[in-house]
């Protein structure tokens, strides 16, 4: 597991966290990136071709 | 008369061809895939456990503060002591309009400040001849002098000082009562007071419920969470402690601690509870609630997924 745990020391999380500020709205930007990544990890189910769609067709 | 087509649940039934579909196959390769992320994330973006936070560091970092707090939970001025249901009759709790939900749910978690915060804690240290002689007194007086004597120590709390492994006030005619806020605040100071606070009376007792009752009734505790960004007016509810991610799925039932009429509500635990349990029923119901259940068809999300059968 040590691999993990250079992987880790990489990206430091252990300072005080930066917040983003719009009206109302105060979010942790490590939230807000995961926030993003789930929208992006929801457009693209939507929008990539379903595995093996290609290998179907040539069956056919 | 035959009724109106509803074509969001009269769709006629499917009469063309049928692609294979192995759904247990797609179920196991997600529950692997799922699994692996959660086990590789949690190791690399997991918050590690910050030490607990006990009424010895509040003491030790703030002996004022505590002290002053001592005073208040005996004057019955703490958010704790004036919280009512579950942990005393002092007020009617949290209520959703007329309806006093806490009330009718009663005292199931018995907490007198003064008695359980100072005097029985106090009770449990070793002898001491001036402390034994304070709580002699403290038993034979009324009510309405014990009320007294704590009146005029509160009045002199804004002078508190702590000199000399001392608690020192000015207060006059206070009787005992500052032999058991010195006495409390260095039990807290040498760790004791966690000891005696934590319920139960067993050696494995994981009842924490006063000790943290009683450090939310100091300003310590607060202006921890606050460098932290974890207060409720900071959406603390979604953050984690650092930079590390925390619970971005509770963005809704934070949200609503933020506006009005919730960001200044003194029930506002109660009416987000409720906000939320209305809207989840709301979409338990989508299938039922007309409009509502007509989305899907009117988005035409599904026509983006299925995309090259409705182009052919």
């Amino acid at each position: 597991m040590a691999w993990i745990s250079f992987l880790a020391a990489l990206i430091p999380l252990d300072g005080l966290g930066h917040y983003l500020h719009w009206g109302v709205i105060d979010i942790s930007v490590a939230n807000f990136i995961v926030i993003l990544l789930m929208i992006a990890t929801f457009v693209a189910a939507l929008l990539l071709p379903f595995p093996g769609r290609s290998r179907r067709k040539e069956s056919k | 008369m035959s009724k109106s087509f509803r074509p969001d649940v009269d769709a006629p039934e499917w009469k063309g061809g049928h692609s294979p579909y192995d759904i247990i196959k797609e179920g196991t390769i997600a529950l692997v895939v799922v699994g692996l992320l959660t086990i590789i994330l949690a190791t690399l973006f997991g918050s590690p456990d910050d030490h607990e936070i006990t009424l010895k560091n509040w003491a030790n970092a703030t002996p004022v503060d505590f002290a002053t707090t001592a005073i208040n939970e005996m004057n019955g001025t703490t958010t704790t002591a004036g919280y009512g249901a579950p942990y005393n009759t002092a007020s009617d709790g949290q209520k959703l309009g007329p309806l006093t939900l806490a009330k009718w749910a009663g005292v199931r978690i018995p907490v007198n400040t003064e008695r359980d915060f100072v005097i029985r804690p106090l009770e449990s240290l070793p002898y001491n001849a001036q402390l034994s002689s304070a709580l002699t007194t403290w038993k034979s007086a009324s009510s309405s002098q014990r009320t007294t004597w704590v009146n005029n120590y509160t009045k002199a709390d804004a002078k508190l000082a702590y000199t000399n492994g001392q608690v020192v006030s000015t207060a006059t005619d206070a009787g005992p009562v500052p032999v058991f806020i010195n006495d409390l605040t260095n039990m807290a100071r040498s760790g004791a007071l966690d000891t005696a606070l934590v319920s139960g009376g067993n050696f494995f007792s994981t009842d924490y419920t006063k000790p943290l009752l009683f450090l939310s009734d100091g300003s310590y505790l607060a202006d921890l969470a606050q460098k932290q960004h974890l207060l409720g007016s900071q959406w603390g509810m979604m953050n984690e402690t650092n930079s590390y991610p925390g619970q971005a799925w509770l963005w809704l039932y934070t949200f609503w601690y933020q506006v009005s009429p919730f960001s200044t509500s003194a029930n506002a635990d109660v009416q987000v509870w409720a906000t939320m349990m209305l809207l989840s029923v709301i979409m338990f119901l989508v299938p039922v609630i007309p409009g509502l259940r007509a989305l899907p068809r009117k988005l035409k999300v599904y026509r983006l997924i299925w995309r090259e059968h409705y182009r052919k």
